[in-house]
């Protein structure tokens, strides 16, 4: 075994590899168990990636045959619908464990320097996501796979000039339809290997700028700790927790996720008297209705996904560990977590009386607060450093820079 | 503080789809115990097969399908009739003729119960709604204007005794849809009762492995 690891070795770097990055990876010891979640989005996208190899065994990729297809494999496919309400309740999975991820990385501050690319890498796998699962609905045809797609796609319209040429050929007609439904699937089964690539370059990106950690300061080298057992363990444990939610879902209620309508097969004459995206688009799709004007809205959401990437830039501040010491965003963090919900709300109902109000308050809000940052931050900022910062953190700044000076030191 | 975050975030994830179910709860449904034993839902196949099939296809079940729900090869064969025994359930009436006669072809019955919110509820409250208006035609108050005439002819069993018959029968047909739409769900439950508690088990474990690891840092 040794030697045919130094055969290796001497060819690839394996063992470097396996220590530097896994067994020996440097680790700051008081990670949360809000750091659990990535581990947990490699986890469902893997869930997802299986389940969805083995569903396409069976379903067929037809306007005619999709929806009976998934029918069969509810029915006659031994485990099919095991795999299959594993594939559809892992969708939803996967947007609640990365929409944590994000609140965690809002949370803490871990966008902030020296972490913009990992930020970065994540908005690009946010969006891939999105366009994932937005087609991935599409496949079992049903009433509201049809419209949605139909909904989403004709907001291309607004593209200036040529935008229903742009429909057209999204949709590969004049409406959705079979040409749709094809490239839609083998879209839809690309896309998962181009996240796993991201997937790569965020956890190199990673590796080389190391985790962040609740008190947003560079931890010496005493308080970092192997990545192996310490956080093999707690990442088992953290998983053991989701899957038994998980599998709550997937056995006992796997409709939950699914809307009534998309239990009706796709029929271009009906349409449904309320069209609802995929609980995860709620709070986007509230934004885009939130503007009168069609091609208004549609940047407007657009900018409501991307705007997170500025991120880096809004945020002012030099104070650091996100917002445990910061007030003013912590304020800020909590007031875009109850908007967004609200959000949520508005864009499951019917944009009518009251809520119509309320959605357009929520997305002057929702953008209000990212243009609010920059002003904010610079204002906590001085405010903090003329209070003296809690002495807890100068403590652990003072202790931590003396720490890996003296390694510098030694090192010279 | 880091709890009231917890909480917030995962109530918060929850309220979407919840505000998807809530978003058209119209009409109230009956809010009633569905007797979900295999004996009401094997009456529910007769019923159905006897009333509802008329004008219904119940096209993702065959009649093969039966047997799971405790029906006999020789009960199968005189329900199917002179059907062949892997030939799906079918309406007795043509889409053709159907569609002379109510102006559309009703719908598939075997998904029903998933298509609708409240599934088996809504079955059973629209089966329940029909009612003699003052001008003595029958209407019904879930759907009004619904192209199905009362199939059950529940609008005129005025007499207390009957209808509460008849709502038996309706629940039977209710339950065995719900079945229809859903066969696998007895084999899922039973089989997510033990992953559940197999999971329960190996995250303690992992618990106190990850507890035990991190003593070490003590
Ligand atoms: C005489 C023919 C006929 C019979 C018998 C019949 N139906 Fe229907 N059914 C229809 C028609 C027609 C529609 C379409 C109604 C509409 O959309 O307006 C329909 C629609 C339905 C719907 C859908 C209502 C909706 O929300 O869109 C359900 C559920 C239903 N039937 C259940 C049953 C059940 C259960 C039985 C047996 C007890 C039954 N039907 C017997 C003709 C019939």
């Amino acid at each position: 075994m040794s030697k045919l690891m130094s055969w290796v070795d001497a060819r690839f770097p394996l063992s470097k590899f396996i220590k530097e990055d896994l067994t020996d990876y440097p680790t700051p010891r008081n990670l949360s168990y809000w750091w659990n979640f990535g581990f947990l989005a490699g986890f469902v996208l893997v869930l997802q990636i299986i389940s969805g190899i083995f569903l396409a065994m069976h379903y067929k990729a037809d306007a005619s045959l999709a929806f009976d297809s998934v029918e069969h494999i509810m029915r006659e496919v031994n485990y099919g619908w095991l795999i299959r309400y594993v594939h559809s309740t892992g969708a939803s999975a996967f947007f609640a464990v990365i929409f944590i991820h994000m609140a965690r990385t809002l949370y803490y501050g871990s966008y902030r320097a020296p972490r913009e690319l990992m930020w970065w890498t994540g908005q690009g796998l946010l969006l891939l996501l999105m366009a994932t699962a937005f087609m991935g609905y599409l496949l079992p045809w049903g009433q509201m796979s049809y419209w949605g797609a139909q909904v989403i796609t004709n907001l291309f319209r607004a593209t200036p000039f040529i935008g229903d040429e742009v429909v057209v050929w999204l949709r590969g007609g004049f409406s959705i339809g079979d040409a749709t439904l094809t490239r839609f699937f083998a879209l839809h089964y690309l896309f998962p290997f181009l996240i796993v690539a991201v997937v790569l370059i965020h956890l190199v990106a990673l590796h080389s700028v190391k985790s962040s950690n609740p008190s947003g300061i560079n931890l010496a080298e005493k308080d970092n700790i192997p990545f192996h057992p310490y956080f093999t363990a707690k990442d088992f444990y953290g998983l053991g927790v989701f899957l038994i939610i998980f599998c709550y879902f997937v056995f006992f209620m796997p409709q939950f996720f699914i809307e009534a309508d998309n239990n009706i097969p796709a029929n271009p004459l009906k349409t449904p008297t309320h069209i609802v995206p995929e609980w995860y688009f709620l709070p986007f799709y509230a934004i885009l209705r939130s503007i009168p004007d069609l091609l208004g809205g549609v940047i407007a959401m657009g900018l409501s996904v991307m705007i997170f990437a500025a991120m880096p830039f809004l945020d002012r501040s030099s104070i650091p560990g996100g917002a445990r010491y910061r007030p003013f965003y912590r304020v800020l963090f909590y007031v875009f977590v109850i908007d967004v919900i609200v959000l949520g709300y508005v864009g499951a109902k019917p944009p009518t009386g009251v809520l119509v109000v309320v959605g357009q308050v929520s997305t002057f809000i929702y953008f209000g607060l990212f243009a609010l940052l920059p002003f904010l931050s610079i204002k906590e900022d001085k405010w903090l450093r003329k209070r003296g910062l809690p002495a807890e953190v100068d403590v652990l700044i003072k202790s931590e820079s003396e720490e890996i000076e003296k390694k510098a030191k030694k090192n010279t | 503080m880091r709890y009231i975050l917890t909480s917030l975030l995962f109530s918060g994830l929850l309220c979407f789809p919840l505000a998807n179910a809530w978003a058209s709860s119209d009409a109230p449904l009956a809010d009633i115990d569905f007797d979900r034993s295999s004996e009401s839902i094997k009456r529910g196949a007769y019923a159905a097969k006897n009333t509802c099939m008329i004008c219904h296809n119940l096209k993702y079940i065959k009649y093969l399908n039966l047997l799971e729900i405790d029906f006999t090869q020789s009960e199968v064969d005189t329900f199917r009739g002179k059907a062949a025994f892997d030939s799906p359930i079918k309406s007795s009436t043509s889409p053709e003729v159907a569609q002379k006669l109510f102006g559309m072809v009703p719908p598939d019955l075997s998904l029903m119960a998933k298509a609708r919110r409240g599934g088996a509820r809504y079955i059973y409250t629209l089966l329940t709604s029909y009612q003699v208006n003052n001008e003595g035609v029958v209407e019904n108050h879930l759907f009004p204007g619904i192209k199905m005439p009362d199939p059950l002819t529940y609008a005129y069993r005025t007499d207390e005794a009957r209808q509460k018959e008849l709502k038996q029968t309706i629940q039977d047909v209710a339950v065995f849809l719900e079945w229809a739409a859903d066969p696998r769900a007895g084999e899922r439950r039973h089989l997510g009762m033990y992953v559940i508690g197999y999971l329960i088990v190996l995250t303690f474990l992992f618990y106190l492995l990850k507890r035990k690891i991190w003593s070490r840092l003590d």
